[in-house]
């Protein structure tokens, strides 16, 4: 049978290699309880997992070396950016090596003229357009929080800009990956278009660190553009926000941004960002980019869309400092639900269907959260189909837990039955294995047989992305 | 048909037989056997307001191109047909983009999904019709473009985009030079530019979208406005354009958009300049290699008549080790026809 294995090393591997590690790489090579614990968890769910030792490499050579001496031992190794993850990637299930990549912050080069450059893995998506912004370009893909851009690659994260600019999968050119047995290779070229053999690139974003540990990373810019507005409509109904969206989609309106807040959501928002003149009421934040007769004329045609389904007169931020007030408030609404709901603890479905199907899958989402009992919030990048309801629950409470789990398990089935998928952008990680295996059936076992071939003895984050069996 | 081919692979893995896939025009790979993709034809689902359509493999091209556009919407990727029977199982295949291709993306960023027949036999369903899917290995993407080396692609989802409402084409006298530096200014600005090409001393710039935003971009860009211009770009892309014409080998290179024309060549230059077709004997073609990896890219020669194949030159060891890794996975009896031809891959399956 096509299966996976792993026992966790023995004692005497585990500590001939954390000396080796320390006689190499002297105190960045880390064994104290705080350091393996900070690097134990993402954010969301605490299921830490501790690691035996963190090292910090710096250079490619150093990571390849760390892989290779891992790879002998049977070690586990795990890649961390800045250990945001939502779906427990980062757990040290076997314990193992955690490889911290935030040594690893060289911007190596910015082409203006190409509209590209190539990052360090360690380096984050603000760092990066802190960087670049004398350029006049731009990076434009953002989760919520300040990823590094190796676990944005490693993940094939998105965000709020997925709509106009596509995710991490189609914004990277090539890669720099150690793979299992310690060697570099490098995949793509600065070419646009992929050289010869098969798309290396894509296989390994969103890989989860199972297949290697992508250590540089080839990225597409954008230049700045002309005119950016941006613009809040409210609607008394949640029907009637998803609608508007699923119209604008189908007649191509180039939104930059288009993201959905349900009314509980806002009131989060509205309480935690402190923002004013807004109602606690479904709400879409709107991004219009281009030129200033383009953006005019998007605008104009949103206008009459929303008109037809209720909204309101929106509220435009134009100004630098207002738009970033706004997102801000819509990145922060993972936080802005945790102190909504003091005492509480909450993870995030993940559910994109095609976006014909989004209004229905939304009602029926929002029909098990109001049957669960328990406060949620629905936000979501809803231009892509994908949206999050934010579950919250007590963690004392075993069956505020087990209600929890019921609802993200029935809303992941429910968008997988629409032709959906459990994740858009958080990923498998070790929670959505079991989803995994409903939605793809049969084809994990080839997803497990490539695994298998690229990583023979199963070290890299073991336990992760793919089903064991 | 699906049990069929099913069959038809497991017979051939068991007897250690080879296996070519194909569509509109002959493989040419050695094989003892073909599977004929058209045989399993017709358009799945195709509900427009979804923004998807499914189709199984032999579905001509053309077929799913007039679907669409019947319902206002195209495959934004303008695929090259290169023969009017053309299947979109081979468009897949192939990899293959048009002008659009960096101003829209290319095959890979529009398919949502794939099932294929492995070189087990087994029938698999990856990716699925959503705009974003990270559950699991990204497999679709690595399908696309594989040339049937890892298996018969069965069904493909496809996202699907409006057609423009407006278009026009603007023609301006430039030399190489200056054409590659509008074609890359151009391309960081917000104009609604969806191809540029260079050839003949002109620099040919489609604009497509809202009617008031191409209006604006020519007015900005100003140029001369090319008749019929509908026309010119599906010759150019179909490879028609008098510039393919002729018995002097075509060395296409792809590189970074900004470098800068060969000297003493006859060439033309698309893509925004990333793309770079030169005329020149069959022995520049080592230059031609030469020079596009100077610019971070690769060069590959298009002798008349000759049909695209599976490549994995230039590649160093570590990565061909990958590419056996790979393609084992898939086809572990090396059903299909690819990779077997190199020492190193033997190497590296070993």
């Amino acid at each position: 049978m096509n299966t996976l294995t792993f026992d966790r090393p023995s004692e005497q591997a585990v500590n001939s290699t954390v000396d080796a590690l320390k006689r190499s790489y002297g105190d960045r090579a880390i064994t104290t309880h705080a350091i393996r614990e900070q690097h134990s968890h993402g954010e969301g769910m605490q299921d830490a997992g501790m690691p035996d030792v963190v090292v910090f490499p710096e250079t490619n050579e150093e990571v390849a070396s760390v892989v290779k001496l891992c790879n002998q031992a049977r070690i586990p190794v795990i890649a961390f950016g800045t250990g945001t993850s939502l779906e427990g990637h980062l757990k040290a299930l076997y314990g193992g090596v955690c490889i911290d990549m935030s040594r690893m912050t060289k911007v190596l080069e910015t082409n203006t003229e190409d509209l590209d450059c190539r990052v360090q893995a360690g380096v984050t998506r603000e760092q990066l357009n802190a960087d670049i912004r004398h350029t006049g370009l731009f990076f434009p893909i953002d989760p919520g929080a300040n990823a590094s851009i190796g676990g944005m690659s490693a993940t094939r994260a998105s965000g709020t800009n997925a709509v106009r600019y596509g995710t991490m999968r189609e914004n990277i050119l090539g890669l720099t990956v150690v793979t299992p047995d310690g060697r570099i290779i490098r995949t793509g070229t600065r070419a646009r278009k992929s050289s010869a053999g098969y798309d290396l690139t894509r296989l390994y974003i969103g890989s989860e660190g199972t297949l290697g540990i992508i250590t540089e990373i080839q990225l597409k810019l954008y230049g700045v553009p002309e005119r950016i507005s941006a613009a809040v409509c409210q609607f008394d109904e949640l029907p009637n926000a998803v609608n508007t969206v699923i119209t604008a989609m189908q007649m191509g309106i180039p939104m930059a941004r288009i993201e959905l807040l349900d009314s509980v959501q806002m009131d989060a928002c509205i309480k935690y960002s402190k923002l004013e003149g807004f109602a606690a009421k479904p709400t879409l934040f709107m991004e219009f980019h281009g030129t200033d007769v383009y953006v005019a004329e998007q605008i104009e045609q949103m206008k009459s869309i929303t008109a037809d389904y209720g909204g309101s007169d929106y509220r435009f931020a134009d100004k630098q400092e207002e738009r970033t007030k706004l997102w801000k408030a819509r990145h922060d609404a993972y936080w802005a639900g945790m102190s909504y709901t003091p005492g509480k603890q909450a993870f995030a479905t993940d559910s994109c269907v095609p976006i014909s199907r989004l209004a229905e899958c939304i009602a029926a989402a929002k029909v098990e959260v109001d049957n669960s009992g328990l406060v949620c919030m629905i936000v979501g990048h809803v231009g892509d189909g994908n949206f999050h309801v934010q579950i919250t629950f007590d963690p004392n409470d075993k069956d505020e837990r087990a209600r929890a789990d019921k609802v993200a398990e029935r809303i992941a089935h429910i968008a997988i039955k629409m032709g959906g998928t459990c994740t858009g952008e958080h990923g498998i990680g070790i929670h959505k294995l079991d989803a995994l295996k409903v939605e793809h059936g049969e084809a994990v076992d080839v997803m497990r047989t490539i695994k298998k071939a690229l990583d023979p003895n199963n070290i890299m984050n073991p336990g992760k992305t793919i089903p064991m069996q | 048909m699906i049990e069929a081919w099913q069959s038809q692979i497991k017979a051939a893995a068991a007897k250690g037989d080879k296996l070519a896939i194909v569509g509109s025009s002959a493989s040419a790979l050695p094989a003892v056997s073909t599977i004929d993709t058209r045989q399993h034809s017709g358009i799945v689902e195709y509900e427009p307001n979804e923004l998807v359509i499914v189709v199984r493999c032999g579905t001509p091209l053309a077929t799913v191109e007039k679907t669409m556009a019947d319902a206002g919407q195209m495959l934004a990727f303008e695929p090259p047909y290169f023969g009017a029977e053309s299947t979109i199982g081979g468009v897949v295949a192939t990899g293959l983009s048009g002008p659009r291709r960096p101003y829209a993306g290319s095959v890979r960023d529009f398919v949502l999904g794939t099932k294929i027949i492995d070189g087990k036999g087994d029938h698999l369903s990856f990716g699925g019709k959503v705009m974003k899917n990270v559950a699991g290995f990204d497999v679709s993407r690595l399908i696309t473009g594989s040339m049937g080396t890892l298996g018969v692609i069965t069904e493909i989802a496809f996202k699907c985009l409006p057609l423009p409402k407006a278009q026009q084409t603007r023609v301006f006298d430039l030399n190489a030079a200056d054409a590659i530096d509008k074609m890359n200014r151009w391309y960081g600005q917000a104009h609604p530019v969806t191809a540029t090409t260079w050839v003949g001393g002109r620099l040919y710039v489609r604009l497509a979208g809202a009617a008031p935003a191409v209006k604006t971009a020519v007015e900005k860009l100003g140029g001369e406005a090319l008749e019929n211009d509908a026309a010119w770009w599906a010759d150019w892309r179909e490879q028609k354009h008098a510039f393919f014409a002729g018995e002097t080998p075509l060395h296409r290179m792809s590189c970074k958009s900004t470098a800068p024309p060969l000297d003493d060549a006859e060439q033309a230059i698309d893509w925004g300049g990333a793309q770079r077709w030169i005329r020149a004997p069959l022995h520049d073609g080592a230059k031609a290699r030469y020079w596009a990896k100077q610019f971070g890219g690769f060069a590959t020669t298009q002798s008349a008549g000759s049909a695209r194949q599976f490549s994995t030159e230039g590649l160093d060891p570590a990565l061909l080790d990958v590419h056996a890794k790979i393609k084992a996975s898939f086809d572990p009896y090396s059903v299909f026809p690819g990779l077997e031809k190199s020492p190193l891959l033997q190497a590296g399956e070993g």
